[in-house]
């Protein structure tokens, strides 16, 4: 093999993106190394810096007319794109919300940011990775990351419990899934690489075997774990409690979001002829997130266990779009990622304001928040509105797409229920925004009568600022100039060959009325 | 044209929203009611660039939106929304003119009324399905804070009660909408793109159960309106006149405009159910003001019961008796703003609602005789005596009720029977007898405060006398509908007749 074929094969084009983050995690490190402490000062805008020349790489990467990178280890292919673009954008706000806080808990940024970034890198190869190896490696990086970023304030017991739990969990839910892949390695006669898989499992004739159920229901408990949901979500409020708050806020979106591309590349591309068994799977999966996360939910006093049990439910919505199948439900799982990004982000920055300014999160303590705190109080209603789904916020065109998909293919069950638990989330998000706009001025919390002057002067609470007014602006404005947004999940779902392939021609309506009765 | 509707009052909201904290709560009252003024005027400028005799939409407004889910800005008035938004646009100015000058953050109040204005306006303009539901849904939030911020004692369990009905009739009408369209195979949510004509008659009849329950949670009809007592009673003066004038209507033109609209032959099937229930609830509502110790407790219920009678005209829809539905919801809405206006000015100035304490208030020195006056004229109108608007809508509907559901009709005109029942006993209690000379020095009720009842009452009266301005709106639009609606004649008519000549041979 020459070298120029090498090259083409290689393509390495495609990870430039990567590239950029591992030369700012890099930089990060070094810069730490040589200016010790007093580099903190900058150390984060060097890496935001680098998140976003990342994501105009991922620009000019759109369309790519050659996305196989790697000898098929890599696929840059236009899903990938959207999902690297939506990890690399909740890492970049996790990094503004989180400076001001690693600092006030008296640990190092640098290795805060580098660990990030590296979890970051491990999402990002995640959401193109298709081979076994390629997605176990890219997926551990994502979780070892992780268990090191929920442990990481380690005066806090809490934070150790956490930690503790969630690696226990995750390194068992790794077990499980690499058990599944090594049963697909097997099965398929010794192919790594995911469509060499299906075309192994199909010549095999192996077709709908137990053994292809048995891989399918490991892999999607490894799934599971990370997308959490129910019932893989046990870890989630704990370390939601437990870890600091940049973290859950970078592993509520991003690595979500990485669950979430891993489902599709595995599922469209490996077990396309068991696909009535997956669905069956992830429809159970979505009624118990769908119900559990926004009925649990309801009794939480903590805000960022509330906020946990209310990302379980999240998830059980867009898992409708999976569900669907087809090119209108994977557009609206990724229109709904992407005003996910921008309304939890949101939340989560306004729980880590107050957090900063209060030192608590307990929901009660919100209360008379208004008078004292405006620009907060607009902010974590209107998040926690658009989480709810109300116009014209952007959450509730997310949820109308998501419904209108499912509705499209279908699943009129889990369309009803996801109505029917979105009216429950209502309640407990409205909770919220009671405890802050509604309460008078003498049912004010003490921690509210005794809230320091507003002052943005302090090292990172710039930053900071910045973060909540741009996902405040684009939750509130996303919905009602969706169309870009809309273009962009569509586009990124029809350029996507393997989604193409795998994808049932949509139902004729004629075909639908005549068969009802 | 109809644009305008919608965004003065939206602006006007953002605008006051944004204003210095150190104006004082008069000065954004006025501006509010400024904006809600400009929007009537604007209104009446509508009123005479829509073309009576055309029944079909006009002035019509488009805007290509999101087409992967069919939703476009598209507007329209006809003869069903135009009252609506003449109505809406009246109660919202009375309702900012009616509040009271100490209001607590004024700037969020006035902006949430305005909001609330500009959302109803779309719902009622609104050709799409979506956008009606993004503009239905759009009052949620803010009625939930007006109810739940400026409210009576029990305002955070009313406040959480409408919200959760509220939200539970929009999931409603939101499958609905999306079951409709989909399974109609319409190209997107455009109002004029659906057709029900390719649905077998059980989808139908699914189909518009959810969209009565939907709407029915909204109008309220029993046993859907538990969240209406609370609601009413908890919220302040204005916030009242709005939720009952204008919001209850919200839910009669959903099912006036898309149950009958959109499906005319399930329709038809449901119709006699439908009349009965309006029936039970026209009887339940007077039945239960009856029992009401608390003058505001009472109307909110009347409320329950005339909204009945809007149910059995749209269910007998011959063209008399939706011409009667829609004069019923706009007189209706008049009314209760009306009442509610002064049953706030009773309450703000002898400090309580108990039917047991108030006493007298019709002694013209120190009592509230003109107060008093206005409250037996507006108790008459509700209870539909001739010259009042009340009993022209409440007659023009019955009418067209009779022929098709003689029963049902004979019972709602036995409801407004016990309607003045309870508005004697409440004049009653209120108006006459003798003060108490210990408590009686209620301060002086200004001009300013009587002005929009004043007005209130001109027009009732004035449509009362001149009906022709209250129904020639609607006439044509109505007649229209009622075409498209296979004759439930047919159904009924036949079997009393087929009674009648079984009585007549067993003699």
């Amino acid at each position: 093999m020459d070298f120029v074929n090498l090259a083409s094969q290689l393509n390495a084009g495609t990870i430039v993106p990567e590239g950029i983050v591992i030369i700012t995690f890099l930089g990060v490190l070094i810069v730490d190394l040589i200016l010790g402490r007093s580099s903190s000062r900058w150390i984060g805008y060097l890496a935001v810096a680098g998140l976003l020349s990342s994501l105009v790489a991922l620009y000019f990467q759109w369309d790519n007319s050659n996305p196989i990178s790697f000898i098929g280890a890599f696929n840059g292919d236009d899903l990938s794109i959207v999902f690297r673009g939506i990890i690399a954008l909740s890492a970049a706000i996790t990094i503004l919300m989180s400076i001001r806080y690693v600092e006030q808990s008296g640990t190092a940024l640098a290795e805060f940011v580098a660990i990030l970034l590296t979890a970051t890198l491990g999402a990002m190869f995640l959401s193109g990775a298709s081979e076994l190896v390629m997605i176990f490696i890219s997926l551990e990086t994502l979780s070892i990351s992780s268990y090191l970023l929920t442990g990481y304030t380690k005066r806090d017991p809490r934070s150790n419990e956490a930690a503790l739990k969630y690696l226990l969990i995750g390194a068992s839910s790794t077990a499980v899934f690499l058990y599944g892949v090594s049963l697909l390695y097997g099965l398929s006669g010794g192919q790594t690489e995911l469509s060499a898989i299906a075309t192994g499992i199909e010549t095999a004739n192996l077709g709908q075997s137990l053994g292809i159920v048995i891989s399918l229901v490991f892999v999607i408990a490894g799934i599971g774990f990370k997308i959490s949901a129910a019932p893989f979500h046990q870890w989630t409020p704990d370390v939601y409690e437990g870890a600091p708050t940049p973290v859950i806020a970078f592993l509520s979106v991003g690595s979500k979001a990485a669950g979430f591309a891993l489902a599709i590349r595995i599922l469209t591309t490996v077990f396309p002829l068991v696909a009535d068994e997956w669905r069956f799977v992830f429809t159970a999966l979505a009624v118990l997130s769908m119900i559990l996360g926004n009925v649990v939910a309801l009794a939480q006093t903590s805000m960022k266990r509330m906020l946990a049990y209310s990302s379980i439910a999240q998830a059980g919505f867009v898992m409708i779009g999976l569900i669907a199948g087809t090119e209108a439900g994977y557009s609206s799982m990724i229109f709904y990622l992407l005003v996910y990004l921008f309304m939890n982000l949101c939340g989560f920055t306004c729980v880590i304001l107050f957090s900063l300014r209060t030192g608590t999160d307990q929901i009660t303590e919100y209360s008379g928040l208004y008078q004292k705190d405006p620009l907060l109080t607009l902010g974590l209603s209107l998040s926690l509105l658009s989480l709810g789904g109300i116009p014209p916020l952007a959450g509730f065109f997310g949820k109308i797409y998501l419904f209108w998909a499912g509705w499209q293919a279908g699943l009129y069950g889990l369309v009803l229920l996801g109505l029917v638990t979105s009216v429950v989330s209502i309640y407990y998000y409205i909770r919220v925004v009671k405890m802050m706009v509604v309460k008078e001025p003498q049912e004010m919390s003490d921690v509210v009568k005794n809230y320091p002057p507003i002052s943005w002067n302090l090292p990172g609470l710039r930053p900071l600022q910045i973060g909540l007014v741009t996902t405040l602006i684009a939750t509130s404005i996303a919905g009602i100039l969706s169309n870009p947004l809309f273009t962009l999940a569509n586009n990124s779902v029809a350029n996507t060959r393997i989604l193409q392939e795998s994808m049932a021609p949509s139902p004729q309506v004629s075909v639908v009325t005549s068969k009802l009765p | 044209m109809i644009s305008a509707l919608i965004w003065i009052p939206i602006w006007g909201a953002a605008i006051i929203a944004l204003l210095p904290a150190k104006i004082p709560s008069n000065r954004i009252r006025l501006g509010a009611a400024l904006v809600a003024g400009i929007t009537f005027a604007w209104n009446i400028l509508i009123l005479f660039q829509f073309d009576i005799n055309n029944p079909n939409i006009q002035l019509q407004e488009y805007l290509p939106w999101n087409e992967t889910l069919g939703l476009s800005y598209k507007l329209g008035v006809d003869g069903l929304s135009i009252l609506m938004l003449l109505l809406n646009s009246l109660l919202t100015w009375i309702a900012i003119y009616s509040s009271s000058k100490e209001t607590r953050r004024p700037r969020l109040f006035y902006s949430l009324v305005l909001l609330v204005s500009g959302g109803v306006a779309g719902a009622f303009a609104a050709q799409n399905l979506l956008l009606f539901f993004l503009f239905y849904e759009l009052e949620l939030i803010p009625f939930y804070l007006l109810i739940s911020i400026w409210g009576g004692e029990k305002r955070n369990y009313a406040g959480i009660k409408f919200l959760i009905y509220t939200a539970v009739s929009g999931a409603l009408i939101l499958a609905s909408f999306l079951g409709l369209v989909w399974l109609s195979g319409s190209s997107s949510f455009d109002y004029d793109a659906i057709s029900t004509q390719t649905l077998s008659a059980t989808l139908q009849l699914i189909l518009l159960a959810g969209i009565v329950l939907g709407f029915g949670i909204k109008i309220p009809l029993i046993p859907l309106h538990t969240w209406l007592p609370d609601a009413y009673v908890e919220a302040n003066t204005p916030i009242a006149i709005l939720l009952g004038g204008v919001l209850a209507k919200l839910g009669t033109y959903g099912l006036l405009r898309f149950g009958l609209g959109l499906f005319p032959e399930a329709w038809s099937t449901l119709a006699p159910t439908l009349a009965i229930w309006g029936a039970i609830s026209a009887m339940y509502g007077a039945v239960t003001a009856i029992a009401q110790k608390d003058i505001k407790r009472m109307v909110a219920y009347s409320s329950i019961g005339h909204m009945g009678y809007i149910l059995l005209a749209a269910a007998a829809s011959t063209p008399l008796a939706l011409v009667g539905a829609v004069a019923q919801m706009f007189s209706h809405g008049i009314i209760l703003g009306i009442l509610f206006h002064l049953v706030g000015v009773v309450e703000a100035k002898v400090g309580t609602r108990e039917l047991d304490k108030l006493n007298g208030l019709m002694s013209p020195v120190r009592g509230l005789p003109v107060i008093s006056a206005l409250l037996v004229l507006g108790g008459m109108a509700s209870a539909g005596i001739p010259g009042m608007t009340g009993f022209v809508a409440e007659f023009i509907a019955f009418q067209g009720s009779f022929p098709v559901f003689p029963i049902q009709t004979i019972l709602c005109v036995v409801a407004t029977g016990l309607t003045a029942v309870y508005f004697v006993i409440l004049l009653n209690r209120t108006c006459f007898g003798k003060l108490d000379n210990d408590l009686a020095y209620y301060p002086k009720v200004f001009w300013h405060e009587k002005m929009p009842a004043f007005i209130l009452a001109g027009v009732i009266i004035f449509l009362g006398i001149q009906p022709t301005y209250l129904v020639r709106w609607s006439e044509p639009t109505t007649t229209q509908m009622v075409a498209n609606i296979p004759a439930i004649q047919k159904t009924v008519i036949p079997r009393i007749a087929m009674n009648q000549s079984t009585f007549n041979s067993e003699q």
